[in-house]
């Protein structure tokens, strides 16, 4: 079915279009920043739900994690339940390294990165020979197994044991950003103004805003990263890893290679958003970083879509709210509050990926561009010369056209449509 | 492929004066189906009659393998095929294996991990009468292999010897009709000719009713009664065995004449 | 030598209790090839409902275990048929996708329907020492759980290899086309090996909090999925008595190896995902599974 605006990629209302997309995410970001830069409570049905930059600059923390997996599941195809064990490490080398070496939260990226990536490849040795389901379950082992590794006596002094390992973040932002500025022309605003606090911004209001938007800039770093590793050669391969290994290896595609770094990259990956993580909350605990965390991970990934980069920013905002907020649900009309007090988040989470599974398999990213795809549709324009091809169809374009193909290919082989020899 | 020089050899005796061929059994009327969006078989009919061998020739990608799924209901398909008036159309497979077809797939499709025995059993599995320890034991008299190695995996069997476990397994169903894939597939031309053989042998003897799919055209039109031609998903030729047999572009595209 | 005969006999009873768990993921894999990271779940909830079956309605304990396992069955064979056949058996990436999920869904079911205070659950065994062997007692239960993991495998391997359903299920899992053109019914025979194994699991997970150092929460079982998972993956995904083994192995590993190399307690599920790591990359198959064939 054809969209109502369909352009080329290169022309100007493509151009246009995807500008004023930015632009208006940019602002977006911006009022969001502000207007929740103190703890905020929206109340529904007699619930107070916490809607505040702390809990957002977590889900970031999560989207950079997801985005990890979007590499080694979704681009990849290897099933990896271990992404906690990178995010743990991530956060306790982070905490590790400003709390006790005192360095900058940033330069502690400098031995987060090349620390996680290098024992994500040993780790991911093993995954050279080890199968589908076998990796799924090692994984998962891993994962279980971090809360007893940090809490090792051996490794207290770093560690901080069963504690945890708290460290302050100092992160301040520099005297040259007009936050006060902006905040007061925010306030400004008629009508919207009142939602945008009174007055200067306090310090820890300016911090929250200033680590928020250092957050989201690493965010995007990474996914411009990662979308570029997937349009070049090496994604490809590792595309081609996921769709038939055998088939891969036969064309060249040095598997060994691509699959640890694949692994590599998103154990990095996890590992920054570790940092991050306890960047924002300021300590790391053991039990902070179990298996379900991992799941949590896995969770996120496909209700955004596996396969996606935009996926990873919605799975990180559904598994850094659902469970906050069911928490915060004391009472929901028909349902008894004891079942209330329990872990309803966790069961919406399980719900939410059987459900996904059934009817929306491409999670919300699929089903957003679905509709989107309805209203425009941007077209890749041909090379030079070339003809362009007939408007896409979906799958059944692809499928009709091999079906041609093939009946093209088999009326060549059949012997008796060769023409008689003179 | 036969050597070029060779003449063909002569068609065995089908003694068509020995065998009844009875009534039309399988009725196959606008036969169209695929995988998914891809179409294969573009609507075509053939029959078999009670007791007849038929043999379906073509080139790879033509739709020989798909026609057999089809009738088994391993896909979908839409047109009519009617075994004695009942429709297959619609039905799953398991249920077509309890109305009298028994498909002997491509490759053989063993239980590699079952007993030469439970594997037979397996083919029994929709009988609910008391002769399956008999015919089990005939089979074995027919083919002492079997016998030999009863309880051994069905794996550790020769290639030409799982052929023929699968045919025995598909016939312990006492099915109506027989679908045999591409039984030469991978085997050696002497197994393969004593299959054939066996196959013949075995057509005369139960009077089952038998569609084979072939690349192996002459061998498979030297047991058959009448056979078909599919190409692009579409019969272009049929006729009696002999008269294919001998049909010039048969003979210059399958037999190396 | 005390030490080591203590040591041993803790060994076989988890190892025992691994095993059985081991046994239902085997059946699911075997049927299947899918992993079934729910089980633990399944079994704990299993558990649960046989707790309020010998306190609440007063039952027996064994009468409570038989009958929890057979509601077991019965809400296995239902997820089986609604939430799993719909999908393509041989697309696992949705599949383990459901388990994920059903993983999550149970535990937090279970913690809303019974809280997390941990309760003690009845013995199945009798207390008390079995027999003194070199100055170290062998308890009742330890006994108890070995002879219940041996029966159990004895009887789904005599189920399997002598009953129709059982030789349905053994060519579904052998090759699931040819069983169809067979005219045996897949998805029955899966709802069966589904049942089956989540009898199966249920049963483990009572025999592992029956014993009276141990009480019954909804997370209990999350470990024991690790340990009994590994344990099933070094005897083989596919061999009933390779679970068994394995399970015997993991036991060890836990009991034996962890203490005798100084590896401290806490790490013997470490342990285990290292010893599985290592099983796996000498012999992909487990010692004593099928090597699958991959055709390009």
């Amino acid at each position: 079915m054809s969209a109502r605006f369909v352009w080329p990629a290169n022309s100007s209302q493509a151009r246009a279009y995807k500008s004023v997309g930015w632009a208006l995410l940019l602002i977006g970001l911006v009022l969001f920043a502000f207007a929740y830069a103190d703890t905020a409570q929206i109340t529904v049905l007699d619930n107070g739900y916490a809607l505040s930059l702390p809990r957002a600059s977590k889900a970031v923390a999560f989207m950079i994690a997801i985005l990890g997996l979007q590499v080694v599941v979704g681009y990849t195809g290897q099933l990896v339940l271990g992404q906690s064990f990178f995010f743990g490490s991530g956060a306790y080398i982070g905490a590790y390294m400003v709390a006790d070496q005192n360095w900058p939260w940033l330069l502690s990226l400098v031995v987060v990165v090349p620390a996680c990536f290098v024992i994500g490849c040993i780790l991911g040795l093993p995954a050279l020979r080890i199968r589908g389901l076998y990796l799924a379950l090692v994984t998962l082992g891993m994962a279980a197994t971090f809360p007893a590794i940090v809490q090792l006596d051996q490794l207290d002094e770093y560690t901080g044991g069963a504690a945890g390992k708290s460290v302050s973040s100092d992160l301040v932002p520099p005297s040259w950003l007009p936050l006060d500025g902006i905040a007061s022309i925010l306030q400004n605003i008629p009508f919207f103004g009142q939602y945008f606090g009174e007055g200067d911004l306090t310090s820890s209001e300016s911090e929250r805003i200033w680590k928020f938007f250092l957050f989201v800039f690493l965010l995007a770093v990474c996914m411009w990263l990662v979308s570029n590793l997937i349009k070049s050669r090496p994604g490809r391969a590792l595309r081609a890893i996921r769709d038939n290994e055998t088939s891969a290896a036969v064309s060249g595609v040095h598997l060994a290679k691509d699959k640890t770094m694949s692994f590599g990259l998103a154990s990095a990956l996890g590992g920054v958003g570790g940092v991050v993580y306890v960047a924002e909350l300021g300590i790391a605990s053991p039990l902070d970083f179990t298996q379900l965390l991992a799941i949590n991970f896995i969770v996120g990934l496909v209700v955004g879509g596996v396969g996606t980069l935009s996926g990873a920013v919605i799975g990180g905002i559904v598994i850094a709210f659902v469970p906050d907020w069911s928490a915060s649900t004391e009472d929901f009309p028909g349902i008894p509050e004891r079942w209330l007090a329990g872990p309803t988040g966790v069961l919406i989470l399980g719900a939410l990926l059987i459900i996904l599974t059934f009817v929306l398999p491409g999670g919300v990213v699929a089903g957003v561009r679905r509709i989107r795809a309805r209203i425009v549709q941007i077209v890749p324009v041909p090379p030079e010369g070339a003809t362009p091809p007939p408007p896409s169809e979906g799958e059944d374009a692809v499928l009709r056209r091999e079906a041609e193909e093939i009946s093209a290919g088999a009326a060549a082989n059949d012997p008796l449509t060769e023409e008689p020899h003179a | 492929m036969t050597d070029a020089t060779n003449e063909p050899a002569p068609a065995a005796e089908v003694g068509t004066a020995t065998k009844t061929i009875g009534d039309t059994l399988l009725d196959v009327k606008g036969l169209q189906g695929g995988y998914g969006q891809i179409q294969v078989l573009h609507g075509f009919d053939f029959t078999v009659a009670e007791g007849e061998v038929v043999v379906i020739l073509g080139a790879n990608g033509a739709g020989k393998t798909t026609t057999l799924r089809a009738l088994s209901g391993m896909i979908d398909a839409s047109g009519s095929v009617t075994l004695e008036g009942e429709e297959l159309i619609g039905k799953n497979a398991a249920d077509i294996v309890r109305m009298g077809v028994a498909h002997v797939p491509q490759g053989r499709g063993t239980l590699p991990e079952l007993s030469v025995e439970d594997y037979l059993l397996v083919g029994a599995y929709v009988r609910k009468d008391k002769e399956v320890a008999a015919d089990m034991e005939r089979w074995f008299e027919v083919y002492p292999v079997l016998h030999e190695r009863r309880n051994q995996r069905a794996g550790s069997l020769s290639g030409g010897e799982q052929q023929m476990l699968a045919v025995a397994r598909a016939l312990m169903s006492r099915p109506r009709l027989l679908l045999l894939d591409e039984p030469s597939l991978g085997l050696a031309p002497l197994i393969v000719q004593d299959l054939f053989e066996r196959f013949h042998h075995i057509n005369e003897e139960t009077g089952t009713t038998m569609l084979v799919v072939e690349q192996n055209a002459q061998l498979a039109l030297s047991i058959a009664d009448r056979g078909y031609v599919l190409e692009s998903g579409t019969i272009s030729i049929e006729g009696p065995a002999d008269q294919l047999m001998h049909d010039d572009a048969i003979r210059k595209a399958y037999l190396g004449v | 030598m005390e030490l080591f005969l203590a040591r041993l006999f803790d060994a076989i009873s988890n190892g025992s209790t691994y095993a059985l768990i081991a046994l239902a993921l085997v059946i699911i894999y075997k049927a299947t090839t899918l992993i079934n990271f729910a089980q633990g779940e399944m079994a704990m909830f299993g558990s649960f409902i046989v707790l309020v079956l010998a306190t609440e309605q007063g039952l027996p304990i064994w009468i409570a275990v038989i009958l929890g396992m057979l509601l077991s069955a019965v809400a296995a064979a239902g997820i089986e048929r609604v939430l799993i056949r719909p999908f393509d058996p041989y697309d696992h990436l949705p599949l383990v996708i459901v388990t994920l999920g059903l993983f999550l869904s149970l535990t937090a079911l279970a913690g809303i329907i019974w809280r997390f205070d941990p309760r003690a659950f009845p013995r199945m065994y009798p207390a008390g020492t079995a027999v003194t062997i070199g100055g170290v007692n062998l308890s009742w239960y330890t006994v108890g759980v070995l002879a219940t993991v041996l029966i159990v495998a004895g009887l789904v391997t005599v189920l399997l290899n002598t009953t129709k359903v059982g030789l349905a299920f053994r060519a579904v899992s052998s090759n699931l086309e040819s069983s169809e053109l067979a005219g045996i019914r897949v998805g029955p025979t899966l709802q069966f090996g589904w049942a089956l194994a989540a009898a199966v699991g249920t049963l483990g997970a009572c025999v592992f909090v029956a014993d009276p150092i141990r009480q019954l929460e909804p997370t209990v079982m999350v470990r024991v999925l690790i340990f009994a998972a590994s344990a099933a993956a070094i005897g083989g995904l596919d061999s009933l008595w390779g679970a068994v083994v394995g399970g015997l192995i993991i036991g060890g590993v836990q009991s034996l190896l962890v203490p005798y190399t100084f590896i401290p307690n806490e790490m013997s599920l470490a342990a285990a995902v290292v010893v599985l790591m290592l099983v796996l990359l000498f012999r992909p198959s487990g010692l004593f599974g099928t090597a699958r064939v991959e055709r390009v």
